[in-house]
């Protein structure tokens, strides 16, 4: 996959410390002390710790963890709305951190949108004027760019509403205005952050759906922040988990339920219910006798839970088959583990699937 | 006063742990220390009393030497001929051309014009009141004053908004400019009005050019302050949002700071408004002329009828700028939604002091007072706008208007009444029209001297309870004042101020004090920080109770809005006009004044304070069973704390104000030294009395300044 399109984002060892003096701190010795260690040491804090990733053309890129993880200034070290200490971020294969202040403003007013927590709408403006925002300062035309935003109004579903301001709107509302102004400037690449945190629940789901809509609709590049695990496994194509700064595990939503890297992942999917993630691929073993030649078949890509429901109704294993091969089955044993948690004897196959 | 700040430092460090557990106490004993071993020193160096004349430097010689330098060479000198003397003759001619200008529209033209602009930014009613306001003006016999209080304010404020805005927006975007400036703009926010005249007519002489720039100096600061608090206040998330859409710097300022902070700006315009009225009325004494002047003439000799004659234009004019300028902030609040409503109620914006309090108060003031008007207007904006096209066109015309046809049509109007006025050959107020009230009000005020003054049964006299205020009052705590030796004013001063807040303005406090004796002028400055103290302990005690009052019931707070409303946008020189009826010229009216004058603004922020109390407090006080009286007492007063330390720190800066301009009305020390600079052109007693005014308000302002101020 990787081979096929260069990354849009490109990050490598990328630091934010903030402080007095914090470009010392990236590589010295002082960066492996505790954080209250170093803030007594030296008066830093470090938000972000050597950090790379790359985000792929047309995938969700999620970036998790809890609040004080330096996810929210990750992603605003992207379009430098936060000036890195340290490290490399390239887009499209072009260097970020080298811009000068016109190349970035084009980077942030054609290539890279954002939609924020608390919407960062302007009270003052209609929802057409909000959502034109992005191109009156490009300096598009009056009617041109009223017509673009009329069309984004309309791709949000807010059709009808262009008159109100944003104290008039709910706050689900108000963050369709926030999502229109970003998709106004067309961007190669749509920046979350925290983007439905502060929306009721019910509300939330909706905007998921909306942004998962848009993502099918539109293929556009998105990356994604939120402290919320599951949004996450539902968005998500890939997902960097974050601790202390630093990206603790990066993979997809199965690797990082199916196989956490370490203690705190293992911890923070505790809750998450495994057959709804996890695949068969995942949980099948390599088969045995005949097993190989008869019962139905599932592709490898299937969710347990649907695994669960063949399994139940045959009552035996059943065959993973990818273009007419067979990969191995699953039976009662092997999806209860999933469920239960029980690590799996993962064969060849699923190794191959994490690499 | 090195020896006192020297001997803090080593205390200080020793005394870290036991400052830390009982801040007031070790405060206090650290101050004993200090007092200890000082005051033995400085009493056998220069004995007790009043303040020691080897301490004193007087500057009125030299003073006298430089003002006569600038009475001589002001036609000369090339600063003047080319520097003051331009400026001079620009504000001259301004002021000159807005009064001719307004002349020449004639009453007609103008009271149309101030009608269709009330009614443009405000409403119906608003337009209606100002009708009615000018017609008074031109009834009362006032109209050629009223064009020339209009003209100098015009010029005034056109200029203090400059100033001001350019101040602010340079302390708004430069967080090195704020930090000069603000103290500054803070410090200047608290001087009393009178203190400003003095330098200016030092180097202008008498007469309108002076006053206009005393009025642009203290009107301009309220400007600049809410400026910069309105750019420095801008949602941080909407700038991070415009920047990550690329906005430039200058983009982001027009689009996304100055809109976002487009109520503090029409806030700061109110506020500037309002004092440089309350400032352009005072400045009768240099020569501003206009209806200031009239009272002024009226008031020296007594003449009520008259002094209330130009008064009552004054109060029209001040209720009708600022029902019209709040409500343009109103609109602007409400059309910006819940983000901006902070410029909601900006005719609760006390007139007279410091926008410390303004501000807060007038966000909760519209907030209660006016919303179901806002909520209005800002729905029929949101329509009209929402429409866009030709169908919405009426209702962005009525509401909206930014078209020049509005305007068009509007100056047309104003035209066409002017000429109509002209055709009937009445330019000014036809003489026919007016009513004199001077007669009647003058045989009422005699009546009151008759019948009032003394003699009533059991409740005495109206001069009765003057003489008892000051014999029983005013005289015993100025005799206090001035038998205490010096250096424990100073020690009390520092006590004070360190007590309630840090050493910093302690410091202050006490060099403030230390300058005053250090001028010469100590037992005079005692006399009207006695006047200050006397009627700021009756302020308190009414506003602080009335607040409560009102706090406790609804309905006596309903009641009480308008008259505070009106109260608080009364320019402090109104206020000497009824108190020299009722109880005559001298310091007890002069209290009386200031007390009427900081009794609203009290009562305004003790009620809000109190209501501001956290509800689940209270609820689980009552639930405990707890009187009214207990609930009062343990739990809102408590909690209220930093409102009435707020409430205190107002009374104080709104009394002396009154106080020293008292001095007009035979109140006596600094106000009158003063005046009589003033009068018999004896520039250095008038300044240095302004600079001990200056002083005074500083070490008041300094010693009821609570810690974090904005908590």
């Amino acid at each position: 996959m990787s081979a096929v399109t260069s990354p849009v984002f490109a990050v490598r060892d990328l630091w934010k410390v903030f402080g007095p003096k914090a470009d010392r701190i990236p590589g010295s010795p002082e960066a492996d002390l505790s954080a209250e260690e170093l803030r007594q040491r030296t008066g830093c804090t470090v938000a972000v710790r050597d950090v790379s990733f790359d985000v792929r053309k047309g995938e969700v890129f999620v970036v998790m963890g809890l609040s004080g993880s330096g996810k929210s200034t990750l992603v605003r070290c992207l379009t430098r709305l936060i000036e890195p200490t340290s490290g490399e971020i390239a887009i499209d294969g072009e260097d970020v951190r080298g811009m000068d202040a016109g190349r970035l403003r084009e980077l942030r007013r054609h290539r890279a949108a954002m939609v924020f927590q608390h919407f960062g709408l302007l009270p003052h403006r209609t929802v057409l004027d909000n959502v034109a925002y992005g191109l009156e300062i490009q300096g598009t035309g009056k009617a041109q760019r009223r017509a673009k935003a009329a069309e984004m109004v309309e791709k949000v579903g807010l059709a009808g509403l262009e008159g109100r301001r944003p104290g008039q709107l709910s706050g689900g509302q108000q963050q369709r205005v926030g999502l229109a102004r970003a998709l106004a400037v067309d961007p190669e690449v749509l920046l979350f952050d925290e983007p439905f945190s502060a929306l009721d629940p019910l509300i939330r789901r909706d905007m998921q759906e909306e942004v998962v809509r848009l993502h099918r609709e539109e293929g556009r590049t998105m990356v994604f922040i939120t402290h919320d695990l599951s949004e996450a496994l539902r968005l998500g194509d890939r997902i960097a988990l974050m601790r202390g700064g630093r990206i603790v595990q990066c993979g997809t939503p199965e690797e990082i339920v199916g196989a956490p890297a370490d203690e705190y992942v293992r911890d923070f999917v505790r809750d998450v219910p495994r057959e709804q993630v996890l695949t068969v691929r995942r949980a099948m073993r390599p088969a045995v006798g005949g097993e190989a030649e008869t019962g139905p078949a599932l592709s490898p890509g299937t969710l347990c839970s649907d695994a669960i429901e063949a399994v139940a109704r045959t009552g035996g294993p059943v065959r993973v088959v990818e273009g007419g091969r067979c990969l191995g089955v699953v039976d009662h044993q092997a999806l209860l583990s999933v469920v239960a948690g029980v690590s799996v004897a993962s064969g060849p196959a699923a190794e191959k699937a994490v690499a | 006063m090195s020896s006192v700040s020297t001997a803090v430092r080593p205390f200080g460090g020793s005394l870290r742990e036991l400052v830390a557990r009982r801040r007031g106490l070790a405060k206090l004993v650290l101050l004993a220390v200090v007092a200890a071993v000082v005051v033995p020193l400085v009493n056998s160096r220069w004995g007790s009393g009043s303040w020691p004349a080897a301490l004193t430097v007087d500057p009125s010689g030299s003073l006298g030497k430089a003002s006569n330098w600038i009475i001589d060479n002001r036609d000369s000198s090339p600063v003047f001929l080319y520097f003051f003397g331009y400026v001079s003759y620009g504000v001259g001619y301004a002021v000159r051309g807005v009064y001719l200008v307004l002349l020449a529209l004639g009453w007609t033209g103008v009271t149309a014009a101030a009608t269709l602009l009330a009614w443009r930014f405000a409403r119906l009613r608003v337009a209606l009141t100002a009708l009615v306001s000018l017609a008074a003006c031109g009834a009362l016999g006032m109209w050629v004053p009223t064009v020339q209080t209009l003209a100098l304010m015009v010029v005034a404020v056109v200029a203090s908004v400059a100033v001001g805005a350019v101040l602010g927006l340079a302390a708004g975007l430069s967080e090195r400019m704020f930090r000069v400036l603000r103290p500054v703009l803070d410090t200047m926010q608290v001087l009393p009005a009178f203190a400003y005249l003095l330098p200016f007519v030092w180097i202008f002489g008498i007469g309108v050019p002076p006053a206009v720039l005393a009025t642009v100096v203290y009107a301009a600061p309220p400007m600049a302050r809410l400026t910069a608090l309105g750019l420095r206040g801008a949602d941080s998330g909407v700038l991070e949002a415009v920047t990550s859409l690329g906005a430039t710097a200058r983009q982001r300022l027009f689009t996304a700071r100055l809109p976002l902070a487009r109520g503090q700006l029409l806030l700061g315009v109110n506020q500037t408004i309002m004092m440089a009225l309350s400032m352009a009325v005072i400045a009768s004494v240099i020569g501003a002329g206009g209806l200031g002047d009239r009272v002024y003439q009226a008031l020296s000799t007594v003449d009520v009828g008259n002094a209330l004659a130009a008064g009552v234009p004054i109060v029209l004019l001040a209720v009708v700028l600022d029902r019209t300028t709040a409500a343009a902030g109103e609109r602007v609040g409400a059309g910006g939604g819940a983000g901006v409503g902070s410029g909601g109620g900006a005719s609760a914006g006390g007139s007279g002091g410091a926008s410390g309090s303004g501000s807060g108060e007038g966000a909760s003031g519209g907030a209660s007072g006016s919303g179901s008007g806002g909520g209005a207007s800002g729905r029929a904006s949101g329509r009209a706008s929402g429409g866009g096209g030709s169908a919405g066109g009426l209702r962005v015309w009525r509401v909206f208007g930014r078209g020049w046809v509005v305007w068009g049509a509007l100056a047309g109007l104003v035209a066409g009444c002017a000429v109509l006025g002209r055709a009937f050959d009445s330019a000014s107020w036809p003489g026919s029209w007016t009513v004199s009230i001077a007669a009647p009000v003058n045989s009422v005020v005699n009546w009151i001297t008759g019948h009032l003054n003394s003699g009533v049964p059991v409740i005495g006299g109206t001069a009765d309870w003057a003489a008892g205020f000051t014999t029983w009052v005013l005289d015993p705590v100025r005799d206090g004042l001035q038998g205490l030796p010096w250096w424990s004013v100073l020690l009390v001063v520092g006590a004070l101020a360190w007590l309630i807040g840090t050493w910093r303005t302690a410091l202050t406090a006490v060099l403030a004090m230390a300058a005053i004796g250090v001028l010469g002028v100590w037992s005079v400055s005692l006399d009207t920080l006695s006047q200050v103290l006397a009627a700021l302990a009756v302020t308190l005690v009414v506003g602080v109770g009335v607040g409560i009052a009102a706090a406790r019931s609804r309905r006596f707070e309903a009641l009480l809005r308008p008259v505070l409303d009106v109260f608080q946008t009364m320019p402090q020189f109104v206020y000497l006009i009824p108190v020299v009826a009722l109880f005559g010229a001298g310091r007890a009216a002069g209290a009386a004044a200031a007390v009427a004058y900081a009794v609203p603004a009290v009562v305004r922020i003790t009620t809000q304070g109190l209501r501001e109390v956290d509800p689940a407090a209270m609820e689980a006080a009552r639930s405990l069973g707890a009187t009214g009286g207990q609930q009062v007492r343990q739990v809102q007063l408590p909690l209220a704390r930093p409102a009435l330390l707020l409430a205190v720190n107002q009374a104080v800066v709104l009394v002396l104000a009154v106080v020293v301009i008292a001095g007009m009305i035979g109140g006596g020390a600094l106000g009158y030294n003063v005046v009589f600079g003033l009068a018999q052109g004896d520039l250095a007693t008038g300044l240095i009395g302004g600079t001990a005014i200056v002083c005074l308000g500083l070490m008041l302002d300094r010693v009821t300044q609570p810690v974090g101020k904005g908590r």
